[in-house]
């Protein structure tokens, strides 16, 4: 059973970021010297598809809803990754009126990869410590 | 009666299809990584991806058509199998010994596609509704090259009369030597490389699906656990039926009399074939739909009815 944690499949939602971990995520854990392939990972454009959400941006009201729907829409047993520190605390954005989140009044949030951005070998860090929560999430279910 | 079950369930059907067709595409991905200075993920990846999609929970959307969106998958997997139970393996596999199975592999072949435009469709999806027109129209643009390049290696091998037995196909290039190495084929040889390509939906053709930043998962984006693994098997089969087509029609040579040695002689040339669809996957971007419709249209349709006209000068003794 523990052969089919090596193949999560990665979904990522910007909700609201300033598009410094986007980037983070969609280039650099996939060009040289950084690759979360070699973890068996895979960036889908699905969220049923998906197994890791990785959430970047500090949820702005406009963005709530879609949030909502995409958690929704990821099939059991999935993991969250809290990419910056947007969706850890709100960073800077906190008192903001257009701000509702942070991230974990929406859902429990299992890993929390701090930085403005991170650095890209702490994402990949944050991914693989995912890979054992989703691994336990596995055992618990069966 | 129990070979021919043997030969559909397990060799070169079934479970050889199958993990043979899944490691190849595995091996694919490490060779765009490897191209990109990346690492790459292990040679069995996808048959893990495959177990684990098969262990996920599968969601229906409420507006989808229950039953045509469970069992769309089916129809494309299920031609797939009896595709390659069906092709003859250059001196491995003498395949079903018919004589117009080259017009049933014609039809065969675009049934993976018709079963993502019925999964497609009954998703109720928008993005799926964009994803499946498009399909629609990559479909009619690289079958009628596609069609164009089988008739033209028909009439080759007959001398002027049809000869659709993928068998006899084989025999003569046997013989005569492989249309790779004939200039009169090289047009039609580009031409199929191209169809290859677009029916594989591969860069720079990627414009149905895997296409995250335009229409994200296309047609698949409803789909998830069990049907979702039955559509990345079909493709995975897919590319698989397309490489032994390549080698019947343009490279069937054998190297000796062995069974084996022949067998590893098709594996090598299989992966010579992935080595060019992974090194145009690693060098060229997507084409945005109308540019890649154009192109379909204009490029490997002329350069199939240019080996066609080649052919025919050829059979009235004019060249």
């Amino acid at each position: 059973m523990s052969i089919i944690t090596r193949s999560p499949f990665l979904f990522r939602i910007n909700t609201g970021s300033c598009n410094g971990c986007d980037v983070e995520l969609a280039t650099t854990a996939m060009i040289p010297r950084y690759d979360v392939e070699r973890l068996g990972c895979r960036y889908t454009g699905s969220p049923k598809h998906a197994d890791i959400l990785l959430v970047t941006g500090p949820i702005t009201a406009r963005s709530k809803s879609y949030l909502v729907e995409v958690l929704d829409e990821l099939p059991n047993p999935f993991v969250v990754v809290a990419v910056g520190t947007c969706p850890t605390s709100c960073g800077i954005f906190r008192d903001s009126y257009a701000i509702e989140g942070p991230l974990d009044k929406y859902v429990q949030v299992d890993v929390n990869v701090p930085g403005c951005p991170p650095r890209p070998q702490a994402i990949i860090d944050g991914v693989a410590k995912a890979l054992e929560i989703w691994k336990q999430k596995i055992r618990n279910q069966k | 009666m129990s070979a021919n079950i043997i030969n559909f369930l397990i060799f070169p059907g079934g479970v050889f299809a199958v993990l043979f067709a899944l490691i190849l595409v595995s091996l694919e991905r490490i060779l765009v990584a490897r191209l990109q200075g990346r690492i790459g993920p292990v040679f069995y990846q996808n048959i893990i991806d495959i177990v684990k999609l098969f262990n996920k929970e599968t969601l229906i959307p409420k507006d989808a058509k229950d039953f045509v969106f469970k069992f769309a998958p089916l129809f494309g997997f299920s031609g797939m199998l009896v595709l390659i139970y069906f092709l003859p393996i250059p001196g491995v596999y003498s395949g079903v010994k018919g004589d117009y199975d080259l017009i049933i592999l014609i039809y065969f072949l675009a049934l993976p596609a018709i079963s993502y435009i019925i999964g497609g469709g009954a998703s109720s999806s928008p993005y799926a509704a964009i994803s499946v027109s498009r399909e629609l129209k990559l479909m009619l643009a690289y079958e009628s090259a596609f069609i164009i390049i089988a008739i033209t290696i028909a009439l080759y091998v007959g001398d002027g009369k049809g000869v659709f037995s993928l068998k006899k196909i084989v025999d003569y290039q046997l013989q005569h030597g492989a249309f790779l190495f004939d200039w009169k084929m090289w047009p039609a040889f580009v031409a199929f490389l191209i169809v290859l390509l677009a029916a594989l939906e591969k860069p720079p053709f990627e414009i149905a699906h895997h296409n995250d930043a335009d229409i994200m998962d296309g047609y698949l984006i409803e789909y998830s656990g069990a049907p979702l693994a039955l559509f990345e098997i079909t493709s995975a089969l897919k590319l698989l039926v397309l490489s032994i087509v390549f080698q019947i029609f343009f490279w069937p040579s054998t190297l000796s009399g062995d069974l084996f040695i022949n067998f590893l002689w098709f594996i090598l040339k299989t992966i010579i074939l992935l080595g060019f669809i992974g090194i145009t996957h690693a060098t060229f971007a997507s084409y945005r739909a109308d540019q890649g419709f154009k192109f379909l249209l204009k490029v490997p349709l002329v350069l199939a009815i240019i080996s066609l006209i080649l052919v025919l000068l050829s059979i009235k003794g004019l060249i």
